[in-house]
């Protein structure tokens, strides 16, 4: 059974991508911290501030912000091209985006990501 | 009495944009708060609106700004390695704190989450635009969306708040001078 949107306004599925594709920029955030804090992903790659130009002295921060922000936007596009003119299930997709936004916010809190560092 | 240009970028970072932020939260809280059918005529619905989205928008512009400019021109500054020798690390905020153990967790727990958790404000809060945006008047008529539209706005307020706050208590400690 397909979902109808409430009489008179519009399908929700693009406003389910965008909410969903930021919480999944805040939750590639948090893993992104969590692996390089595991050396799984290294700071030197993550330095796209000075392996490809854009700034400089940034860092590894420049990497881990470019990279979630890319997931953010990506995922908001391929979502809201899925889901482009449909009645989705809100309250799911609202609760997969506050389990995302939860762990990512777990992710990059220090005490948290620091359980993975590498020795 | 004049500022380096260092300490003016740190200042439009902290001050400028966070005044602008948490003028454009406090309205915006406020609209979607009583943007319900029940409290508005359809008059008062559609002169609302479009203020609503210009909070909203500016909330999420002003995110950007904030955390590109602290990442990409304040933080350089912040994190600078300071020359083989030097002893003095006034110039150097993150060997300033780091070189004592009384002050060290500023860099250790306060910047590092900070730097992090601010990301998090540009997404919320562009998210909320687009729903503003999208949906308009008929936001009012979609309780379960503008609830949630209220939680995602609530979260990215939490979000620069707590950058905010370890920003202005990191450089007092250390400032960017």
């Amino acid at each position: 059974m397909s979902l109808q949107p409430v009489e008179g306004t519009k399908p929700n599925g693009p406003v389910a991508a965008a909410f969903i594709g930021a919480a999944v920029g805040c939750f590639v955030l948090g893993l992104i911290i969590s692996l390089n804090e595991a050396r799984i992903i290294s700071s030197t790659f993550l330095d796209f501030a000075k392996n490809y130009g854009i700034g400089s002295g940034v860092g590894p921060l420049s990497g881990k912000v470019i990279l979630s922000t890319i997931a953010f936007l990506g995922s908001w596009g391929v979502l809201g091209y899925l889901w482009r003119g449909r009645e989705v299930n809100f309250a799911r997709a609202f609760a997969v985006a506050l389990i995302l936004l939860a762990a990512g916010f777990a992710l990059t809190f220090p005490p948290v990501f620091e359980l993975f560092a590498a020795e | 009495m004049e500022l380096t240009n260092r300490e003016s970028w740190a200042l439009i970072h902290g001050m400028v944009l966070g005044a602008l932020f948490l003028l454009a939260f406090g309205g915006g809280l406020a609209g979607l708060w009583s943007l319900r059918e029940k409290f508005l005529t359809t008059e008062g619905l559609s002169e609302r609106t479009p203020r609503l989205l210009i909070g909203t928008a500016a909330m999420a512009i002003v995110s950007w700004f904030a955390v590109i400019v602290g990442t990409w021109i304040v933080y350089p500054w912040y994190r600078a390695t300071p020359p083989e020798g030097t002893t003095d690390f006034t110039d150097f905020p993150r060997s300033l704190l780091l070189a004592s153990p009384t002050t060290a967790d500023w860099h250790n727990f306060a910047m590092e989450w900070k730097e992090h958790v601010a990301w998090f404000a540009p997404f919320l809060a562009t998210a909320v635009a687009f729903a503003v945006a999208y949906y308009g008047v008929q936001l009012a008529r979609r309780g379960d969306i503008r609830r949630a539209v209220l939680v995602f706005f609530v979260l990215a307020f939490v979000a620069a708040g707590i950058a905010g706050l370890f920003g202005a208590l990191i450089t007092k400690a250390a400032p960017v001078a």
